[in-house]
């Protein structure tokens, strides 16, 4: 039985602890927006948030996670309440397919976190790690930026305590 | 930022709309008597197939073709909300059923492809908008005792003298009168939404992991299964020891399919951890035979040996050879490539008292419901086929081997089955562009003139192998003997007689010379092929601009100058080249970097690129791209931006990296450390010049991609005088 905490709720499973982080949010507690897109931490389509940074949940085994905080882009924000990230994703019509959306969310959500002003190379290392196969790069970039240095009505030490 | 008006955006329902409902009115393709796939879950005025408007003013908008990223529910939404008037960020949009008023226009089959929604949807679904708008206001007249010219509509809502009263206030009067099949459309100059640009109707969804794809599916009892196939392609099982799966934790079936074998578990983990135990042996085939240089080695023997088959003779190439200044002859070579969409293959099947449901992100959801039909032998007007949003397609969406399997394992495990590819199946078993060997000698006279054009090419054909795929799903009765014998007739006619337009469009159309010949060898061996974003034009845009950059050097002009001295013939082309043109004068590229152009007609519409490169080494960095495009009436400029942006990166990735090596028949590459996809910090700045021609739109989709290889190749010429003839490029 391994236990964490998924969005602010303590949680417990008893799937075999070699099983990938995404696998478990997705099919035991039903939480679809985390995507599968490689299997191999290649792609970033999974990506959520381990105590507040992003981790590539493919190749994460809960065992490593047992005791921890893990957030999913459900946990971010909601269509009804949007994080700032999610209203520049809308306002600058990022998506397109947008299955990897949720995965360069919390991506750009760790980076904020860490370093609320960013420069242009700061965005291109921190977003490496996420593919997008439909070429969405140049809005997701502006997007990040127009959201870097605002107030974040969510951060990583509210995330820690939740 | 500006603030986002929620109440504005409703989100984007995927469950697919099944089941009876009350029909009246007109349908698109005339007076149908076949039932809607509609379910009236609560009441409702369904005035056609396309539109739902209930008392509570819900406009309901059943989108025909599917969402794969190109925009198409924001695009379509806009036309028929244009008509309505009701904002398309106001609608619901739903996913269609099948059913026969969805076909495309265009196609005359239920699919998604070819850059053709908005061309083949434009006038079809405002009219379809114009005439429930005029039914609405008959039945307002009728129901507010005022006459029709009394009224007005905006925003989901009549007005009459100032006051607004909600479309779903008369839906109950407007069911029970006649809708006019050809009500007046709005001109052009009246348009509130055609044309102006907010945000796509899918951003929020898509934005919070809320919109739902094939592999979100998850239904009551549902099982998970993996499939371990042959490495090379056709290969069937010979044996397989199937105790090493059978024990594993969860698994609860391990079964022989079609395609291999399939194991069965409780959750998805399971069954892959179980499916990795297993050892299958496989049939021998002539694949196994094939590497990539026997590929290579195939191909250049037919160039030289073979004549081919005509595609296209005009004029006389040979005395338009002999009467050039100049003749010039090159080759060029596109590998094999997969699409690798960021969702994988995956279908959702369950078969329950003789009846069956499907769910599948697909570019043509009837052939889900034909495959099912056919291979779990129910009819087929019990299988209800449900769309979901598409994780990426590119063509890849429109071969869906995965129903086939799901089905396959939902019969013989009898258990509601969710079946996902990896992405080493997506890479190593998929359907591909395929490989093409080009070839083009062309004359030129010294005043800049093309005296004649001869092209050729190399390679295996798309349309019998879409065929192959294509007949099972469309006629789930044909027996299989009939369909082997239609699609080897098809490979033979395609091989012999007549040339698959597919292989060669656009090789030659653009440039005007009286004399051009283009000629096909079919040479195939057996890897499965299948559209790939832009399909012919994906690689023949790099032959063809390759050809005329070394004409217009031979003469020793400007390039783009030739370009526009020699499309006259095609105005609209000529035109984004001239506007290509001024733009290139006015850019002033820092020191080490270069700019290269190419121009190219595809889907209709009109492209020319200009790409800022620089050479580091043997490093190919491409800073910004200009794109210029004619695609008509741009619907939602903002959309059609995006799709721009979206195919140079597409074009950039297959232009630098997208390769496939094939090692004794088998795909060596197998995910993205060894495939690599275009990354943010190697994605260029892109601006987009959208033309203003105001004629009826043509594609957006593909059309992007073409000119993107042949312009950074025209760069990198001018950082380092190599000619880049074989994608991916590679400096030496």
């Amino acid at each position: 039985m391994i236990e964490f905490t998924l969005n602010g709720k303590a949680v417990r499973t008893d799937d075999d602890p070699g099983t990938p982080l995404l696998w478990v949010v997705r099919d035991t507690f039903k939480l679809k927006g985390s995507k599968f897109g490689c299997g191999a931490g290649l792609c970033g389509a999974c990506t959520m948030h381990i105590d507040g940074k992003a981790s590539r949940t493919c190749m994460t085994p809960i065992s490593a996670v047992s005791g921890r905080n893990v957030t999913t882009i459900e946990g971010l924000g909601t269509p009804d309440e949007l994080h700032p990230l999610q209203a520049a994703w809308v306002e600058l019509s990022v998506p397109q397919c947008g299955y990897c959306q949720s995965g360069q969310i919390m991506s750009a959500a760790s980076l904020l976190n860490k370093n609320p002003t960013p420069s242009s190379a700061d965005v291109d290392a921190a977003m490496s790690g996420n593919i997008c196969r439909c070429g969405c790069y140049v809005r997701i970039k502006e997007a990040v930026l127009t959201v870097a240095g605002q107030s974040l009505a969510y951060n990583a030490d509210e995330e820690i305590k939740a | 930022m500006k603030a986002i008006n929620m109440s504005r955006r409703k989100f984007l329902k995927t469950s697919s709309v099944v089941g009876g409902g009350l029909v009246v009115g007109f349908a698109m393709t005339g007076c149908s008597t076949v039932k809607l796939p509609i379910e009236m879950s609560d009441y409702g005025f369904v005035p056609n197939a396309f539109l739902q408007i209930t008392p509570d003013n819900t406009v309901r908008f059943y989108c025909p073709r599917d969402e794969m990223g190109q925009g198409v529910t924001t695009g379509l939404g806009t036309l028929i909300g244009e008509e309505l008037d009701v904002h398309p960020q106001d609608m619901e949009i739903s996913f269609a059923g099948v059913h026969r008023d969805y076909k495309n226009p265009d196609f005359g089959v239920q699919g998604t492809g070819g850059s053709s929604s908005l061309k083949a949807h434009y006038l079809p679904l405002r009219q379809v908008g114009a005439n429930t708008r005029a039914l609405l206001v008959e039945a307002a007249a009728r129901d507010l005792g005022v006459s029709v010219g009394d009224i007005a509509t905006e925003s989901g809502h009549v007005v009459v003298a100032g006051k607004r009263f909600p479309y779903g206030q008369f839906v109950g009067t407007a069911a029970l009168l006649t809708a006019p099949e050809q009500a007046p459309l709005k001109l052009n100059a009246d348009f509130r939404y055609i044309g102006t640009e907010f945000s796509r109707v899918d951003a929020i969804a898509k934005s919070t992991g809320t919109a739902e794809f094939g592999i979100d599916i998850d239904i009551p009892g549902m099982h998970h299964a993996v499939v371990i196939r042959s490495p090379i392609a056709g290969a069937k099982l010979s044996s397989v020891d199937k105790s090493g799966a059978q024990n594993m934790p969860g698994v609860t079936d391990v079964i022989e399919i079609s395609s291999g074998v399939a194991v069965v578990a409780e959750k998805y983990w399971q069954a892959k951890t179980a499916a990795e135990k297993l050892d299958p042996k496989w049939d021998d085939v002539a694949l196994a035979k094939v590497d990539t240089s026997t590929v290579r080695q195939d191909y250049a023997e037919a160039m030289k040996n073979e004549e081919g088959v005509s595609d296209t003779d005009e004029g006389n190439v040979v005395a338009g050879l002999e009467s050039a200044d100049h003749v010039i002859e090159s080759e060029y070579w596109a590998p094999y490539l997969a699409h690798a969409p960021m969702e994988t293959m995956n279908a959702i099947v369950r078969i329950e008292n003789g009846e069956a449901d499907v769910w599948s992100g697909t570019q043509g959801i009837v052939a889900a419901q034909g495959l099912v039909a056919r291979f779990s032998g129910i009819p087929v007007e019990k299988v209800r086929a449900h769309s979901t949003y598409l994780g990426g397609a590119f063509g890849r969406r429109g071969t869906l081997t995965h129903v086939i399997e799901a089905t396959e394992v939902a019969v013989a495990s009898n258990k509601p089955i969710h079946l996902l590819w990896s992405r080493e199946d997506d890479i190593r078993n998929g359907v591909y562009r395929p490989a093409s060997l080009m070839k083009i000698k062309a004359g030129v006279k010294n005043d800049g003139s093309i005296t004649a054009w001869q092209a050729k090419r190399v390679g295996g054909n798309i349309t019998p192998k879409t065929l192959e795929n294509m007949m099972p799903a469309l006629f789930p009765g044909l027996g299989d003997g009939t369909i082997d014998f239609m699609v080897g007739l098809s490979r033979d006619v395609f091989a012999s007689w007549v040339v698959d337009h597919s292989s060669v469009e656009g090789l030659y159309e653009d440039y005007d010379t009286a004399n051009k010949t283009v000629d096909h060898v079919t040479v195939d061996h057996n890897l499965p092929l299948t559209f790939w974003r832009s399909v012919g034009h994906s690689y023949t845009s790099l032959a063809k601009e390759g050809m005329v950059d070394e004409l217009a050097e031979k003469v020793g002009m400007d390039p783009v100058q030739f370009r526009v001295n020699n499309t006259q013939n095609n105005p609209r082309l000529n035109n984004v080249i001239k506007v290509g043109q001024q733009q290139m004068k006015k850019m002033q590229p820092a020191e080490g970097r270069y700019l290269g152009f190419a121009s190219h007609h595809s889907f209709s519409t009109d492209v020319a690129e200009i790409a800022e490169v620089s050479v580091e080494g043997n490093e190919i960095r491409v800073h910004k791209v200009t794109c210029i495009v004619d695609c008509g009436i741009a619907v939602n400029p903002d959309v059609v931006r995006g799709q721009m942006e979206g195919a140079v990166m597409f074009g950039l990735t297959a232009a630098l990296y997208g390769d496939l090596d094939l090692e004794q028949g088998a795909i060596k590459q197998s995910n993205f450390h060894d495939y690599p996809i275009l990354r943010m910090g190697e994605a260029p700045e892109v601006d987009v010049i959208i033309i203003d021609s105001g004629t009826e739109p043509t594609g957006v989709g593909e059309p992007g991609l073409p000119p993107i290889a042949p312009a950074v190749a025209s760069a990198v010429y001018k950082a380092t005088g190599q000619r880049l003839r074989s994608l991916p490029f590679k400096l030496a």
